[in-house]
């Protein structure tokens, strides 16, 4: 790959099982796992550049955090209050009165962050234009502020009805909190867009977080040495200082995955690809996300079935991975998760003491796994183990061992293909114009045979696929999202656009100076969201400085997505947008130069199953091992690459490459002859 | 069973997923090219897989009412629509003829294995999305009617496609008969759509597996939904189980409505018999058979696995007795918009209240078993326009075994969401005064019927308002000693002319004229408790 900047930059990705580190040094990437360490993650930080021998020479930090996210989830977040208008505080109970489940008697909502006793209400009340109908009584305010105290309430949300079109009383309320000693979090500030729920919801998130993802950012960053740069991953796909994420924590929440993304777009394009669809399968989920030049981004999402209103990749989980549980239902069905066997005891193969077949068992006994190569070797399969818990299951089944392991792939990759259907088919995307990246520890052992049922024709599987999230620290920007609802008829915006997006920008110039950076390092990118007069849902257009354009090229949008347009219809402007992107100059990605072929040889012969023109076969297929594999090197299926984190499983009838920047690119004949009759192909 | 023992469980778990992505891929193709917002946002549609018998073999369903309904719109576009070609598809939303209400309408188009007439047909598929005005006497077509008329317009089963062409004069007559024409041309576009796309992909389906095999793979999955429908029946304990309870009134008296279930299990199958339920009313109650049959099947459904496959194997378990002229299966022409959304929850009720006799650790107490419908009408002062702002309120759900109720929430045959006060202030001349959970309003026991809803309006010009609520007499009741939640309540405040403030309690269905400054209280009933209070 080619490499910029000439510094040391780390990218850091702490998970639930390791901590992933990639070292930028000069022109040289270098990868790392350590141990997790839940209690304290800074400390398997610590000790990962100690082993990496970085700790005084990390010039920059590029971070995923689980902080804020497991704060929520397992409910240590600090003990938060919440402020509302007078009538309204159990709004964030209410949500929108819809049940979780349909049809299940038992199910239960979680209980909302704030219980009652710490919600308090301020008569006050504003229109929807912002103008005052009843002004804040500041005694309501104080007396809050006493049971506050009282209760031992550390941090406080305050969300108020049409705050975000008149912040004035939230001001003063906030104003008031915070020389009480309050952690606030204001609903004008992190949310300024109208739906009282969603914006309760997540400023309420933002204040249960945002003390304890503080001071974990200010231990870490003062165990660094000094002056080194600390950025944090966000939902959006970009990365906010450290400085800002504390502040904001509530765009962490849903940063998880979103770096695989990021990574999986850059190997993509180092491979040539512009439109992939990253698939990152794990032990206990698959998360999925297609990438048209950039990733598709969503408005909201959940975190504990909470709602997250803020600018995030459109990322779709499964509950199917390499630990993925197979069982029988009641009427004779085979399912694959989403119990998942987790890391303890694991799949049956680990040899830790799992009973329940898994992915991984079948995988076992399908030879698709290597006993001796997994994790490099430090960790030895269980053979025996995996054929007997798959036996089991074969038995119910009434089928041979092998025969039930192939059916526990296709039950699971049938699943995995209906999550990819979700992000393409379902968004009015075609996947057989798209590549398939692959990654996690089980994604590049399905990655081909679900290409096959899919019609993707290509399948990319980058040099590192067991640590791509932490490589994708390294090609994020910093990215700052910002809005405000206005809610104006579009033939009468103009006036009112101007102004809220010359707050917009002065709030975000203000931002980069206080993070050390000039506007003109940044790029602005103001945006309209437009709808129909009286429709609900809107469509995000860029907004140049005149809105008749930004209302032409939401009819052609609309055209194109909805497959009609109203052109006669007045359009409404719901929110005013600005994205503001300071580019990473950290690394680059650029496709090489196609190498000098040349055929490898492998290292031994593996005897796997194989399914061939819809038969079960057994054969002998080539192994490579991955790091004996240079650019140019050729592979034809059947074969077996393994390598430390991962194993690739060619099937017959794909072939392919290693590319210039040692990414694997594989292509199938069948799907490619498919093209080409029926002209589907680029 | 017997097609199916040739069937292995991994074919027809591959299966079983290949199907439902077909319907959910309609779902998505509709949402994504519909025009209105209760379609495109509050997803009030399903859509659906039929073999060539027209037996469901797959559902997407978001919309428990819609659930046995379906397989009859199929059935009736058979009997009355044969024969088909390629590119026919039939609409309809008589409820007399497979429809539930008249807002709810119906695209079914038959799916042949090429455009070729002489090809093979395969199945149907079918859609249902519940469109935002379809005529009548009210806007948002929701009427207190006092017949089927007077709801909207009536749609039997034709072909609005023939050969894929449109019959332009058909859809000029539906158009001109509804008050928001381009919208409702827009969604019966994006129905079209929706069915095209399930074609397409029951064809690629079909061609992956032959005809011979898809045809067996179907039989096996009808098999199978019955096979998980008879495990849920077998733990109902064999008997006779009874149950009656009461609708407030049908708008039109004030004389109680019972409905009457006898639930009789053999170990294999159920009988839901409602004999002894009220002769059908002048009121809008009526509900059609299919809807007492969504409901029934909803209640089975919730017996079942919560990723059980819907499809018609699972109704061979039940047999379902419903009297005709009865309010449970009113005959033409009947109205029927309250039945849909009301009489529902009450049949809901009755036959969990009969299967808690069974299943005692098992069923909930009664949840609020109305929807709270409002609709508000009238010309916003700041445009000049007319607008119709409907809504429905969430309530109490009845307390478990050993959980208590949730509050504030859209139960059983309901789950649609509601309109953010924000959204609301800027869209309607009306001021949200007051939203919170009612409490105290869930029933006392060793678990805790779920609060009600206070959602108070004021109004900032005159209106008309139309309430159609439920349990506002009867109390949603209790299980194993757990006491009632509390009765829904409307009111209405408004300045007397000696210039207090007056507060009038209104009927569970009313329709009144309100005045700039007034204001009415909603407040829902809370759900049953479970168990005596410790």
């Amino acid at each position: 790959m080619r490499v910029g900047v000439e510094m040391v930059v780390v990218g850091v990705d702490t998970g639930g099982t390791f901590t992933d580190f990639v070292v930028l040094d000069g022109k040289r990437i270098v990868v790392h796992k350590e141990l997790s360490t839940p209690e304290d993650p800074v400390r398997a930080i610590l000790q990962g550049l100690a082993a990496l021998g970085l700790q005084d020479r990390v010039e920059w930090l590029v971070h995923g955090s689980t902080v804020a996210t497991n704060a929520v989830l397992e409910r240590r977040g600090a003990r938060t209050g919440l402020l509302t208008t007078a009538g309204f505080r159990d709004v964030l109970e209410i949500g929108r009165q819809n049940r979780p489940r349909l049809y299940n008697l038992r199910q239960v909502k979680p209980a909302p962050l704030v219980p009652r006793e710490w919600r308090r209400e301020a008569r006050e009340r504003l229109d929807e234009c912002g103008r005052i109908l009843l002004p804040l009584e500041e005694e309501d305010v104080l007396r809050a502020i006493g049971e506050f105290r009282a209760a031992g309430v550390e941090s406080v949300a305050i969300c108020f009805l049409f705050a975000f079109a008149n912040p004035t009383h939230e001001r003063r309320a906030a104003e008031l909190l915070r020389e009480a000693g309050f952690w606030v979090s204001a609903s004008h500030e992190v949310l300024p867009e109208y739906r009282e729920y969603e914006r309760t919801s997540t400023t309420v998130l933002n204040a249960y977080v945002g003390p304890l993802m503080g001071r974990y950012l200010e231990r870490l960053g003062s165990a660094l040495p000094p002056g080194v740069v600390l950025h944090v991953m966000q939902s959006n796909g970009g990365v906010l200082s450290g400085r800002t994420a504390a502040r904001e924590a509530v765009r962490t929440l849903l940063s998880g995955p979103a770096a695989g993304v990021v990574g999986a777009r850059a190997v993509a394009r180092s491979a040539g690809y512009d439109r992939v669809i990253s698939f990152d399968m794990g032990g206990t989920s698959t998360d999925v996300c297609l990438i048209d030049g950039v990733p598709r981004e969503r408005s909201e999402g959940t975190i504990g079935e909470f709602p997250v209103r803020m600018p995030m990749l459109d990322i779709h989980t499964v509950g199917a991975g390499g630990g993925s549980i197979a069982w029988l239902d009641g009427g004779g069905v085979l399912h694959v998760g989403p119990r998942s066997a987790g890391a303890d005891p694991g799949p049956a193969a680990y040899g830790k003491g799992g009973e329940e077949p898994t992915v991984t068992d079948a995988a076992v006994v399908l030879g698709w796994l290597v006993p001796d190569a997994f994790l490099g070797g430090a960790m030895e399969l269980d053979v025996d183990a995996a054929w007997r818990v798959i036996g089991r299951i074969a038995g119910i089944l009434r089928k041979g061992e092998e025969e039930a392991a192939l059916g526990i792939m296709e039950v699971a990759e049938a699943n995995m293909a209906g999550a990819i259907r979700v992000v393409s088919v379902a968004r009015g995307e075609d996947p057989r114009e798209y590549g398939l990246v692959a990654f996690g520890g089980a994604g590049p052992m399905v990655a081909c045979r679900l290409a096959s049922k899919l019609h993707i024709p290509a399948v990319i599987i980058p040099p590192t696929p067991g640590v791509l999230s932490a490589l994708g620290l390294l090609t994020t920007d910093l990215i700052r999202d910002y809005l405000r609802t206005v809610m104006v008829p579009a033939e009468s915006a103009q006036p009112s656009l101007q102004s809220a997006l010359a707050d917009l920008t002065a709030q975000a110039v203000r931002d980069l100076s206080s993070d050390g950076i000039l506007p003109r390092d940044a790029t602005f990118h103001p945006a309209l969201d437009l709808r129909y007069h009286g429709q609900s849902y809107d469509l995000t257009v860029p907004f140049t400085g005149d809105t008749q354009t930004a209302v032409h090229r939401f009819h052609k949008l609309h055209e194109r997505l909805y497959g009609y347009a109203e052109p006669t219809e007045p359009v409404t402007v719901v929110n005013v947008r600005l994205r503001v992107i300071v580019p990473a100059r950290r690394i680059r990605w650029e496709p090489a130069p196609t190498p000098h072929l040349w055929e490898p040889t492998p290292i031994d012969q593996r005897s796997i199953i194989l399914e061939l023109h819809d038969n079960i076969v057994r054969e002998q297929v080539p192994r490579f091992q991955r790091d004996q594999l240079g650019p140019g090197a050729i592979l034809v299926g059947p074969a077996l690459v393994t390598q430390y984190d991962t194993t690739i499983v060619i099937p017959p009838g794909w072939r392919g490459m290693v590319d210039g920047n040692e990414n694997i690119v594989l292509h199938s004949r069948e799907v490619e002859a498919e093209r080409h009759t029926s002209g589907k192909g680029r | 069973m017997t097609a199916s023992e040739t069937i292995d469980p991994i074919s027809l778990a591959v299966f079983t997923a290949a199907l439902s992505a077909i319907a959910e891929e309609m779902g998505a193709a509709l949402q994504r090219s519909s025009y209105s917002p209760n379609i495109k946002e509050r997803l009030d549609f399903s859509c659906a897989v039929f073999d060539p018998e027209g037996q469901m073999i797959a559902q997407a369903a978001h919309i428990p009412a819609h659930l046995g309904s379906m397989p009859d719109s199929v059935r009736t576009a058979l009997d009355q629509c044969a024969p088909f070609a390629p590119g026919d598809v039939v609409i309809l939303n008589d409820p007399y003829l497979g429809g539930n209400h008249l807002p709810d309408i119906t695209l079914v188009s038959p799916v042949f294995l090429t455009d070729d007439p002489t090809s093979e047909l395969l199945g149907f598929v079918a859609n249902r999305a519940h469109h935002a005005d379809v005529g009548g006497i009210s806007p948002g077509s929701m009427p207190i009617a006092t017949e089927l008329f007077q709801e909207g317009i009536i749609i039997p089963p034709i072909k609005l496609w023939e050969g894929d062409k449109l019959n332009q004069a058909a859809l000029r007559l539906i158009l001109r008969n509804v008050r928001t024409p381009d919208e409702r041309r827009g969604d019966l576009l994006a129905q079209y759509a929706a069915n095209r796309t399930g074609i397409r992909r029951l064809r690629e389906v079909v061609a992956r597996y032959g005809t011979t095999t898809y045809r067996k793979l179907s039989h096996a999955v009808l098999d199978y939904g019955e096979r998980l429908a008879r495990e849920a029946v077998r733990l109902i304990p064999p008997g006779t189980y009874r149950f009656t309870d009461f609708l407030d009134d049908d708008g039109t008296s004030d004389e109680p409505v019972p409905i009457a279930v006898t639930v009789t299990a053999d170990g294999e199958t159920l009988v839901v018999d409602f004999s002894g339920t009220a002769s059908e009313r002048p009121g809008t109650i009526n509900t059609v058979e299919t809807v007492t049959k969504s409901a029934v099947y909803y209640v089975l459904r919730c017996l079942m696995p919560e990723d059980t496959p819907m499809n018609h194997g699972v109704f061979r378990v039940v047999r379902i007795i419903a009297p005709p002229g009865t309010v449970v299966n009113a005959r033409p022409q009947r109205a029927v918009a309250g039945g849909n959304v009301e009489t529902s929850q009450r049949i809901v009720d009755v036959l969990f209240g009969a299967l808690a006799q069974a299943l005692p650790d098992l069923i909930p107490a009664a949840s609020q078993g109305t929807m709270n419908n409002i609709t508000i009408g009238g010309i916003d002062p700041r445009t000049g326009q007319p607008f119709a702002y409907y809504e429905t309120l969430g309530g109490g759900m009845g307390a478990r075994p050993g959980l208590d109720g949730l509050s504030g929430i859209h139960v059983h045959m309901s789950n649609t969401r509601n309109t953010p006060v924000e959204a609301l202030e800027y869209a309607y001349p009306l001021r949200v005064t007051r939203y919170a959970l009612r409490e105290g309003s869930g029933g006392h026991g060793r678990f805790r019927g779920g609060d009600g809803l206070i959602r108070e309006l004021e109004f900032l010009t005159d209106a008309e308002v139309t309430l159609l609520t439920e349990r506002r007499r009867f109390a949603p009741w209790g299980l194993q000693g757990g006491e009632s939640g509390m009765t829904g309540r409307n009111l209405f405040i408004r300045q007397s002319t000696d210039g207090k403030e007056e507060t009038i309690t209104l009927r569970s269905k009313h329709r009144l004229t309100v005045h700039r400054g007034d204001r009415i209280r909603i407040e829902t009933p809370g759900g049953g408790g479970w168990g005596t209070a410790g």
